[in-house]
C-alpha cells in the first residue's frame, strides 16, 4: 500500500460520515440517471425504477466494499472496540467507577510521590553545571566538619586554583522598614563571588562586583524575585531605590531571576565585608561554597586542597595540625540521609499501594470476565477469532486504564499543589515537586505497567479455555480456576496491606513515644517570637539592655500575661556549641552550650531551680557576674573535679555584643533541672545560663505565658514592642506547641504519610476481599439454595462462608507478618524506642486485618444466609 | 464480502475504468458504468454499483481526480478524469494485461 494511500485512508477514517453522505448522493444520482435512461426506452416509472435498482446491484454490499476499500479495516475494528469499551464502561457504571477510582488513587499517589522523589533525589540541581558546586569545610578530625575562619577562607581564595569562584556566607535577619510597617526578613551576608558559584544572574540590574565586598564599598543589596514581588510590589524602578534594613540604607543593585532562590529562606543578599578584627579572629563561622573549574575528578581536587592546607599549616598559625579540608558536592549536602530515607520509604509505600490497586483492578476484571464469558462464548460461536476477543478485552481495559490514569494525573496535580506549601519547609530549597514532562513520562510508564498487570492476565484468562463449554456451563456457573487465581490475588493484597498497617502502627507508636518524652519545660499557653535589634538603632549593649527591661515591664502590664521571658535560644531548640568552662586546677576545659536568659525565663517555662538560686533582676551590668547551670553540666563539672559547684568561681569563654570572643570570671549561683535541647533520645547537653543583662545580645526570642491557648495576645505583644521601637518587627511568631510539633516533624511526617497509605491499602484490600467473597457466594447461590432446602440453617451458611473468609485472611496475615519481618531493617532507622517487631503494633495490625476481613466476608455471607431457598433454586445464574 | 462478478475478469475493472476515462475524458459514475457496458456490447454483465468502490480506490491512489458538476437530472455529482499518474498507470496495466493474456494464450493454444 503506498504512503499516499495510507494517508488518504486515514483521512477517510476521519471524514467517515462526510464520505458516507457523498456516496449516498452519488448512488441517488446514479439511480436517477438510470431511471431516466430506462424511461427514455419507454418503460413505465415503476419498471424503470426496478430496472435501475437491478442493474446497480446490492447497494448495501457496495457501500460496505466502498468503506473497506477506502479505510483501514484493522484500525476501524480498533475504533469499534474502543467505542465498545466506552459503551461497556457506561453500561457497567458502578463497576467502572470503582475501577477508575481505584486506579486514580493508585496512579495519582504514585505520580505525586514520584514528583517529590524526582525533585529531591533525581533531578540535577537547578543551577548551571551543578556537579561543579561544592561545599568546602574544615575537618579538624576525620569525619567531623566545621565552619571555617575568615583567615582560612581568604587563604583558600588566594592559593586555591581548583575553583572558578569561592564564596562565604552567613545568615542574618533584618527589619525592613517600609511604609506598611516593619517586617522581619531573612537574608545572607555573602562575599562577592557568591552568585558566580551558583551560576545565577539577575533579572534586573546585576549581582555583586568583586569590589563590593571590600571595606569602604557603598552598601548594596540584591533581592530575590519573590521578595521583590512581595515587599516591593514588583516595582520596576526598584534599581533607583534605596531600601532600609535595620535603619541602614542600601542601594538595590539587582533582582534575581525567579527560580530556586525564591524557595530559599533568604530574601536578600548584602556583601559580607570582613573587619580587621574578624580577619584575625579564630572564630569558625563561615560556610563556604565553591564552583570547581571543569576538573577531572573531585578526588583530585580534594588532593590539591589538601596540599594547600599542608602548606598553610607550615606558614600560617591558623590551621590545625591534624586537620584537613573536606569538599562535598552541594547536591549530597542538601539532601540529608534522614530525608532520603523518609522519601524512599514513602515511595516504597506508595508503590505497594499501587500494586494493591492493580491487584484490585485485575481482580475486578477477572470477576467481570467470569460474568462475560457467556457473551464472549456467543461471539466466539459466531466466528470471532480468539485474538480478536483478547484484543477487545485488552482495549476495554486500556480504556479503563486511560480514564483512570487521566483521573490519576489530575489527582496527582491536586496532591502536589496541596502538599507543596507543607513540604517546602522540609525539602531543600533547590527541590520543587512539579508535574512536568519527566513526571508525566513516569506516569505513562506506570500506566503501561498497570495495563500489563491488570489487563493482559484477565484478558487471556477470560478468552482462554473452551468458551463453548462455558456457554453450556455458565448458567450453572462453576468456574473453579478463576476463583483460585482471584483468591491468590486477594491474599497478596491483604498481605501487602498488613505490612503497611504494621509499618504505620509502628511509626505511630514511635511518634507517641516521642511526644511523651519529658521536655523539662511547660509549653502550654506559651507564645514565642523572635526579635533582632539592628546595629544602627542599638549600637551599644546598654541600649539593648534598656530595651529588654522596658519590654518586659510593658509585657507584664498586658492583661492576662503571667510572665515573659527572653532568651537567645528557644526551649527545645538546639544550642550551637563552641564555648567552654575552665575550672581552676583542671587540665581540660568542660565544653558547654551557652544560653543568655532574662529573669523571667525559668518562671515562664516552669523550669525548677534545684539548688542555689535562679537569675534575678539584681543580676545586671555592674553587679557580680553569675551563671546558672543545668544538671547535665553539674555532672560534667563533677567529673572534671568540681564536686559542689554552687558558689564556686569558674572561667567561662563567651562572645561580647559585637560577637568578639572574651573570657569571663563568673560565679555559679544555682542549678536548674535540665530542659531538653537535644533531639529526643539523645542525652541532655551541658548548658550554662547567663543573665541577658550581664551579657546582652541583639538577637533574642520572646516567650510570653498567656491565659489561654493560641495566638490571641500577639497583637498586644506587637503593640508593646512597637510602643518602644516602632521600627522593630516580630519574627517567627508561633506557640511553643507548634515549636514542639516542628521538632517532631521528621518523625511525624513519615508516620502520617505511611498511615494514610496504609489506610488506602486496607480499604482497597477490603474491597477486593468483599468482591471475592460476594462473587463466590453468587457462584454458589444454587448450591446454597440446595443445602438450605435440605435443612441447613442460615447460621450454618453464615459460618461456612465466614470460615472460608477467615482461612483466606489467615493465610494473608501469615504472609504479611513474614513481609513485616523482612522489612525490620528498613523500619529500625525510623523508629524511636520502639522495636520493629513491637508485639503490640504487630498484634494490633493483625486484629485490624482480621476484623476488616470478617466485615468484608460478613456482608455477602449475611445476604446468602437470609436468602429464600426457593428463590435461590429458581434464580439460576 | 463483495460478491465476485463472474463476468468481469478479476482485477480488470480498474483497467476498464482507466481506459474509459482515457478515451472519453471527464465522466460521472453512471456514465462510466454505462460506457463500459456499451463498449463491451452485451458481453459483460456489470453491477453498475461496483464502479464506486473501484473509483474511490483509484482516487486514493491518485490516478484519477474528481470535480463537482451537474448531472443531466440537475443533481450535484462527482465527475472523474484521469491524472498524469493515472495515464502512466494505465500504460503499465495495459502492458501487464497484454503480457499475462499472451502468457495464458500460449498455454491454451494447441501445442505446435
Amino acid at each position: 500500500m503506498s504512503a499516499r494511500r495510507v494517508f488518504s485512508n486515514l483521512l477517510a477514517l476521519a471524514h467517515k460520515r462526510h464520505l458516507d453522505r457523498e456516496l449516498e448522493n452519488e448512488i441517488l444520482a446514479h439511480l436517477e440517471l438510470a431511471e431516466k435512461d430506462a424511461m427514455d426506452r419507454d418503460l413505465s416509472p415503476e419498471e424503470a425504477r426496478r430496472e435501475a435498482r437491478l442493474r446497480f446491484g446490492g447497494i448495501e454490499q457496495m457501500k460496505e466494499e466502498h468503506r473497506d476499500r477506502r479505510g483501514i479495516p484493522l484500525l476501524e475494528t480498533l475504533f469499534r472496540d474502543f467505542r465498545y469499551g466506552l459503551a461497556s464502561i457506561r453500561r457497567a457504571r458502578a463497576f467502572s467507577i470503582v475501577v477508575i477510582a481505584v486506579l486514580a488513587l493508585g496512579i495519582g499517589g504514585t505520580v505525586a510521590m514520584f514528583s517529590v522523589v524526582d525533585a529531591v533525589l533525581l533531578k540535577p540541581l537547578p543551577f548551571p553545571e551543578p556537579d561543579r558546586i561544592v561545599c568546602v569545610w574544615e575537618a579538624p578530625r576525620p569525619g567531623v566538619v566545621n565552619a571555617t575562619t575568615v583567615a582560612q577562607f581568604l587563604a583558600w581564595k588566594r592559593s586555591a586554583t581548583v575553583f572558578d569562584a569561592l564564596a562565604a556566607e552567613e545568615s542574618i535577619s533584618a527589619a525592613l522598614n517600609e511604609k506598611s510597617g516593619p517586617t522581619r526578613l531573612s537574608g545572607k551576608l555573602v562575599t562577592a563571588e557568591y552568585f558566580k558559584v551558583f551560576g545565577t544572574d539577575a533579572a534586573l540590574g546585576r549581582t555583586f562586583m568583586s569590589t563590593e565586598d571590600q571595606p569602604g564599598a557603598a552598601p548594596a543589596i540584591v533581592l530575590s524575585h519573590a521578595a521583590w514581588k512581595t515587599y516591593f510590589g514588583g516595582d520596576p524602578d526598584i534599581l533607583r531605590r534605596r531600601v532600609f534594613l535595620d535603619g541602614e540604607g542600601y542601594q538595590v543593585i539587582g533582582v534575581l531571576r525567579p527560580g530556586a532562590f525564591d524557595r530559599d529562606e533568604s530574601q536578600f543578599w548584602t556583601p559580607l565585608v570582613f573587619t580587621p578584627a574578624q580577619k584575625s579572629s579564630d572564630t569558625h563561622w563561615l560556610t563556604v561554597y565553591g564552583r570547581l573549574r571543569a576538573s577531572v575528578s573531585l578526588a583530585e581536587d580534594r588532593q590539591r586542597m589538601q596540599a594547600i592546607y599542608a602548606a598553610l599549616v607550615q606558614t600560617e598559625p591558623i590551621a590545625d595540625q591534624g586537620g584537613s579540608i573536606a569538599m562535598e558536592p552541594l547536591a549530597r549536602l542538601l539532601v540529608g540521609a534522614d530525608l532520603q530515607r523518609s522519601i524512599s520509604v514513602a515511595f516504597g509505600a506508595v508503590l505497594l499501594v499501587l500494586l494493591i490497586a492493580c491487584a484490585n483492578v485485575a481482580n475486578l476484571l477477572f470477576a467481570q470476565g467470569g460474568t462475560r464469558r457467556t457473551e464472549l462464548a456467543v461471539r466466539a460461536a459466531l466466528g470471532a477469532g480468539r485474538a480478536r476477543l483478547v484484543a477487545q478485552l485488552l482495549v476495554e481495559s486500556l480504556v479503563l486504564c486511560l480514564v483512570g490514569g487521566a483521573a490519576g494525573v489530575v489527582f496527582a496535580d491536586i496532591l502536589i499543589r496541596l502538599a507543596n506549601p507543607v513540604l517546602s519547609r522540609s525539602l531543600p530549597f533547590t527541590a520543587e515537586p512539579v508535574l512536568d514532562f519527566r513526571v508525566l513520562a513516569f506516569g505513562l510508564a506506570v500506566l503501561l505497567g498497570v495495563l500489563l498487570l491488570t489487563g493482559v492476565l484477565p484478558a487471556l484468562r477470560t478468552a482462554s479455555g473452551n468458551l463453548v463449554d462455558s456457554l453450556k456451563q455458565s448458567a450453572r456457573g462453576s468456574s473453579g480456576g478463576p476463583v483460585r487465581v482471584r483468591r491468590s490475588i486477594v491474599i497478596g493484597e491483604l498481605a501487602v496491606s498488613l505490612v503497611l498497617v504494621c509499618g504505620a502502627l509502628l511509626l505511630m507508636r514511635s511518634l507517641v513515644r516521642l511526644q511523651q518524652v519529658e521536655t523539662g519545660v511547660r509549653i502550654e499557653n506559651v507564645v514565642t517570637a523572635s526579635l533582632d535589634l539592628g546595629a544602627n538603632a542599638y549600637p551599644t549593649p546598654q541600649k539593648a539592655t534598656l530595651f529588654y527591661q522596658d519590654l518586659r515591664e510593658r509585657l507584664q502590664t498586658i492583661p492576662g500575661v503571667r510572665s515573659a521571658g527572653l532568651s537567645t535560644y528557644l526551649p527545645l531548640e538546639w544550642i550551637s556549641n563552641g564555648e567552654a568552662i575552665q575550672i581552676a586546677g583542671a587540665e581540660k576545659p568542660v565544653r558547654v552550650r551557652f544560653k543568655r536568659v532574662n529573669p523571667g525565663y525559668f518562671r515562664t517555662l516552669d523550669i525548677p531551680v534545684l539548688a542555689g538560686r535562679g537569675i534575678t533582676d539584681r543580676d545586671r551590668e555592674g553587679t557580680a557576674r553569675v551563671v546558672v547551670i543545668n544538671q547535665a553540666l553539674a555532672l560534667r563539672l563533677a567529673e572534671a573535679g568540681l564536686k559542689n559547684p554552687i558558689g564556686k568561681m569558674v572561667r567561662l569563654s563567651s562572645t561580647d555584643y559585637e560577637n568578639n570572643p572574651r573570657m569571663l570570671e563568673v560565679e555559679i549561683v544555682g542549678m536548674i533541672r535540665s530542659e531538653r535541647t537535644a533531639s529526643p533520645g539523645q542525652p541532655d547537653p551541658a548548658v550554662v545560663y547567663v543573665p541577658l543583662a550581664q551579657s546582652p545580645n541583639p538577637h533574642v526570642k520572646l516567650l510570653v505565658r498567656t491565659p489561654e491557648r493560641g495566638l490571641a495576645l500577639v497583637p498586644m505583644i506587637r503593640k508593646a514592642v512597637n510602643e518602644i521601637d516602632p521600627n522593630l518587627p516580630l519574627g517567627n511568631i508561633a506557640t511553643m506547641q507548634q515549636v514542639l510539633d516542628d521538632t517532631l516533624l521528621p518523625a511525624s511526617r513519615p508516620a502520617w504519610i505511611i498511615g494514610a497509605f496504609a489506610f488506602i491499602a486496607v480499604l482497597l484490600a477490603a474491597i477486593g476481599l468483599y468482591g471475592l467473597i460476594s462473587h463466590s457466594v453468587t457462584q454458589q447461590w444454587h448450591e446454597i439454595g440446595i443445602r438450605m432446602a435440605l435443612g441447613a440453617r442460615p447460621n450454618d451458611v453464615l459460618s461456612q462462608i465466614l470460615r472460608d473468609t477467615l482461612a483466606t485472611v489467615s493465610v494473608a496475615i501469615l504472609l504479611g507478618l513474614l513481609g513485616a519481618l523482612a522489612l525490620t531493617r528498613v523500619m529500625k532507622s525510623l523508629l524511636f524506642e520502639v522495636s520493629p517487631l513491637d508485639p503490640f503494633a504487630l498484634a494490633a495490625a493483625c486484629i485490624v486485618m482480621l476484623l476488616i476481613g470478617l466485615l468484608a466476608g460478613f456482608l455477602p455471607a449475611n445476604r446468602a444466609a437470609r436468602a429464600d431457598p426457593a428463590a435461590t433454586l429458581r434464580d439460576v445464574g | 464480502m463483495s460478491k465476485a462478478q463472474p463476468d468481469i475478469p478479476h482485477g480488470t475493472l480498474d483497467l476498464l475504468i482507466l481506459k474509459t476515462l482515457e478515451t472519453v475524458g471527464t465522466l460521472h459514475g453512471y456514465a462510466i458504468a454505462r460506457r463500459i457496458e456499451q463498449v463491451s456490447g452485451e458481453g459483460l454483465r456489470l453491477s453498475q454499483g461496483s464502479v464506486y468502490p473501484a473509483l474511490i480506490r483509484l482516487e486514493q491512489e491518485g490516478w484519477i481526480r474528481t470535480e463537482w458538476g451537474m448531472s443531466e437530472t440537475n443533481r450535484k455529482v462527482k465527475f472523474y478524469s484521469l491524472t498524469r499518474a493515472g495515464r502512466r498507470q494505465l500504460t503499465t496495466e495495459v502492458e501487464n494485461w497484454k503480457k499475462s493474456t499472451a502468457l495464458v494464450a500460449r498455454f491454451l493454444e494447441p501445442a505446435t
